[in-house]
């Protein structure tokens, strides 16, 4: 786009009267401050400028399972394990893949010599031991590991054993997962709250001002792996000086600052500025599909979905492409599959497609009436916060009523709605969504015991015991294919299928790759 | 004067009490939870609960809000859940951006406004009487959130005149911060000058019909005399009315707006936390902007026996 051709640029003598002087004046005031318009805002020179949804809720990735802070700070702490582009767990501070015992229940973990801390210090199993054990105390994956826990030792200094009492066949992706995650830091920093954040990552922290930005900035000492990067695995580099997390939370104004050029990323776009973003000429868009997928939960303890059959009889009346086709628009922003997990996993199955997706209004009366369904308001718990939730509400109550359901739709805010999930006296369904994992046990919730949807049946805790005890790859990937099964037979949540992520950068961005959470190692501006 | 005054101070703090009570009563009524949305979608009921008993939200309503109060009288707002820092230091961090918007944008409110209602007032019925008027309520009737997006549009987009949103990047000086403030304050500006200019006319219009204006036309004093020291001037009371409020309500938070602009101030402060349901900043900063809005009434009131003398107290 060619700028305007101002009055004062034409080169054209002429007198001027008090007038035009003054605008000349103010003109020129306003390009003293701009230096030259939007280029001025696009802080050119090292600094990457990031939009994104909203302010951390902490900067403690240990803190919270949300994304936003596990996204900022895995810039500044990094784990034993991470994952490569194709979501398979590598080493990252650990030398390699540890040495598991036949039993599974001991690990042998090295760690890289010589890897340093922000504080210019080598890190050591000291550090490790101590940041695993923050991890295992503070969050729920870590919790999970914690209970299947004998010890955790020293090796040397730089070698650890984790001894288990019970086998944890994701033990590995556990610590790998970027989120509530297995973040290595001094020990000498570790304290509820963080009072500084001292970790090994490419890049340190600087500065947080609530509602303006996080900045980060590169850290020279950093200790690279050698290998070729593969999304967060491999080799990692600071090619910028400063990383700008800005909270920008209107996505009208995160589209119109990436194509002004103010940001040169913008997270969580509305998939309605695809074709904005990529006809400005300015900023490219950027999917990340699957990014991840829609899941309803059922209220398997209370109420109507109590009965099995009323729970069938609503997976078997949802039409989940219309209900994706409502939330997102465009076929290239999402996929229906009745499989939770792509088909190069381990874990992919196809059992399910009998009653995934099949709008079968005649098939779901039969069972309502052999339930003896009584016409009780099916309560669907939605907020509008996320729009393509309340969007699959919308269509979805239509697909209920033609099957014999009534509903009632109950919009509420966020914050209201993980509030009301906790109380199976509030709902019958509610809405949510989850990235795209590739572990089981790390998605989604209602595996979990005591998870809103409270699903505890003996068919679920046998299929998972079976499950979680299993450590051969092989053999899990069809232990998985028995608990799909037992989810499709008894309900628990309804996985509706998969959605993109929709991000913009700009066309000077370079060497980004698209994952489930962005990260700017390796970015440069061209 | 002096007993008119203590008399007007005593009932402020009425008022800031009952504020302060409703506020907190009212924050805890709305369903949410601040533990449930700060440990994320992954964490189970246990963490909630253990983390509601962190914060002492899990005692009963009527102990919190003693607890609070007690603080409050104090002078201590507590602190947030999610900024982890003081209530007070959060809202003075936000304080910037607010007030310079704010004033801002009552300056161009009233640049506009004033003008305008006057001109419209003398030429009553005329051709640009019904200009102004049509765009004084198309001023009122456009929202913020749109006119802002159309200035983005324009003039960060487009022309690259002005930043899109946000607030100066880290280490902006103070001229930089306060060019991003241009286009939200002219946004503002715009949507407020509709009721200035309104009340300026409609004030202007009752004192131009008056028999002392008649009278200084007849001693033969120049129109611009007339119409604007001794029309505006006794016309000026509701117009500073208008004017005050307004000021109020902006340095309130101009919610939308500082959203839209992504501008770190007290609005967006407050929206942030009624997302989040961050109990201590809600209140804290629902107290402030009470407060603020308590003392520009105040001060209108005292700049009323200045531009009217028959005003008394």
């Amino acid at each position: 786009m060619s700028k305007p051709t101002h009055p004062w640029n034409s080169g054209q003598h002429h007198g001027l009267n008090r007038r035009e002087l003054a605008g000349l004046a103010l003109g020129a005031g306003a390009l003293a401050i701009t230096s030259g318009g939007r280029d001025a805002f696009a802080q050119a020179g090292g600094s990457l400028n990031l939009a994104m949804i909203g302010e951390p809720q902490t900067l403690d990735p240990m803190a919270s399972t949300a994304d936003l802070p596990s996204l900022i700070m895995m810039h500044v702490y990094e784990s034993l394990y991470t994952f490569d582009a194709k979501l398979n767990a590598r080493p990252m501070l650990a030398v390699d893949m540890p040495k598991v015992s036949a039993d599974g229940l001991t690990y042998e973990i090295e760690l890289r010599k010589g890897v340093k801390l922000h504080s210019g210090r080598d890190l050591d199993v000291e550090d490790v031991i101590a940041s695993l054990k923050r991890w295992i105390a503070m969050t729920p994956r870590g919790k999970s590991v914690g209970a299947a826990l004998a010890s955790m030792e020293a090796k040397g200094a730089n070698g650890l054993t984790i001894k288990l009492k019970s086998p944890v066949p994701a033990l590995v992706v556990h610590m790998a997962l970027p989120s509530g995650y297995a973040a290595i830091m001094a020990k000498e920093t570790i304290a509820t709250p963080l009072a500084s954040y001292v970790g090994t990552g490419p890049f340190k922290f600087q500065e947080r001002k609530p509602d303006q930005f996080v900045v980060l900035t590169k850290f020279d000492g950093y200790s690279a792996r050698s290998e070729a990067a593969s999304g967060y695995a491999g080799k990692r580099e600071a090619k910028v000086a400063e990383l700008r997390f800005i909270p920008v939370p209107n996505a009208n104004t995160r589209v119109e600052g990436a194509i002004a050029g103010q940001y040169h990323f913008a997270d969580q776009l509305p998939v309605e500025a695809f074709r904005r973003i990529g006809g400005s000429g300015s900023a490219k868009p950027i999917l990340m599909m699957p990014y991840g997928f829609p899941y309803m939960v059922t209220n398997t303890k209370q109420g109507i979905f109590a009965n099995k059959k009323v729970r069938q009889a609503f997976q078997l009346a949802l039409n989940e492409t219309e209900m994706l086709a409502a939330a997102f628009g465009d076929e290239k922003f999402y996929r229906t599959t009745a499989a939770h997990f792509p088909p190069s996993s381990p874990f992919h199955s196809r059992v399910g497609e009998n009653v995934y997706n099949k709008a079968d209004a005649v098939g779901a009366k039969k069972l309502l009436a052999e339930a003896k369904y009584d016409g009780t308001p099916v309560r669907i718990l939605n907020s509008k916060q996320y729009e393509f939730h309340h969007a699959m509400a919308l269509v979805m109550a239509e697909h209920l009523k033609a099957a014999g359901f009534n509903t009632q739709l109950d919009v509420v805010d966020w914050a209201t709605l993980v509030q009301r999930r906790a109380d199976p006296a509030l709902y019958e369904v509610y809405i949510t969504h989850s990235s795209f994992y590739p572990e089981p046990m790390l998605s989604p919730p209602p595996l979990s015991p005591g998870a809103p949807g409270w699903w505890d049946t003996p068919a679920k805790n046998a299929a998972l015991a079976a499950f979680n005890s299993e450590s051969d790859p092989v053999k899990r990937g069809a232990l998985w294919a028995k608990v799909q099964e037992v989810i499709y037979d008894e309900v628990p949540y309804i996985r509706v299928g998969e959605f993109a992520a929709l991000a913009a950068g700009s066309m000077r961005l370079q060497g980004y790759v698209p994952m489930p959470m962005p990260a700017f190692w390796n970015v440069s501006l061209g | 004067m002096i007993v008119a005054l203590g008399r007007r101070l005593a009932g402020m703090l009425v008022v800031m009490f009952i504020v302060a009570t409703m506020v907190f009563f009212l924050t805890r009524l709305a369903p949410g939870d601040p533990a449930a949305l700060m440990l994320g979608d992954q964490a189970s009921i246990a963490d909630v609960a253990h983390l509601r008993k962190t914060y002492g939200l899990d005692r009963p309503i009527y102990v919190q809000y003693a607890l609070w109060l007690k603080e409050v009288v104090q002078g201590n707002l507590g602190n947030s859940i999610f900024l982890q820092r003081p209530v007070l230091t959060a809202i003075g961090e936000r304080a910037e951006p607010t007030f310079f918007l704010a004033l801002f944008s009552i300056l161009i409110a009233a640049a506009i406004g004033v003008p305008a209602g006057i001109a419209s007032a003398v030429w009553r019925g005329r051709v640009s009487d019904q200009a102004v008027s049509g765009g004084s309520m198309l001023a009122a009737s456009i929202p913020s959130f749109w006119l802002g997006l159309m200035f983005i549009q324009l003039f960060a987009v487009r022309l690259g005149w002005f930043p899109v949103a946000g607030y100066g990047p880290p280490g902006a000086s103070f001229a930089e911060r306060l060019y991003h403030l241009i286009l939200p304050a002219t946004v503002l500006g715009i949507v407020n000058s509709a009721l200035i200019t309104r009340f300026t006319r409609a004030s202007m219009l009752d004192v131009l019909s008056e028999d002392f204006i008649r009278t200084a036309r007849a001693k033969g004093l120049v129109e611009s005399v007339v119409v604007l020291r001794h029309g505006l001037g006794n016309a000026l009371v509701p117009i500073i009315t208008v004017v005050g409020l307004t000021a109020a309500l902006l340095i309130g938070g101009a919610i939308v707006t500082e959203t839209v602009f992504g501008l770190p101030g007290i609005g967006n402060l407050v929206v942030s936390a009624v997302l989040r349901r961050d109990y201590p900043v809600i209140q804290g900063a629902l107290i402030v902007i009470a407060g603020i809005y308590v003392l520009i009434n105040f001060t209108i009131d005292m700049i009323y026996t200045l531009v009217d003398p028959r005003v008394k107290y």
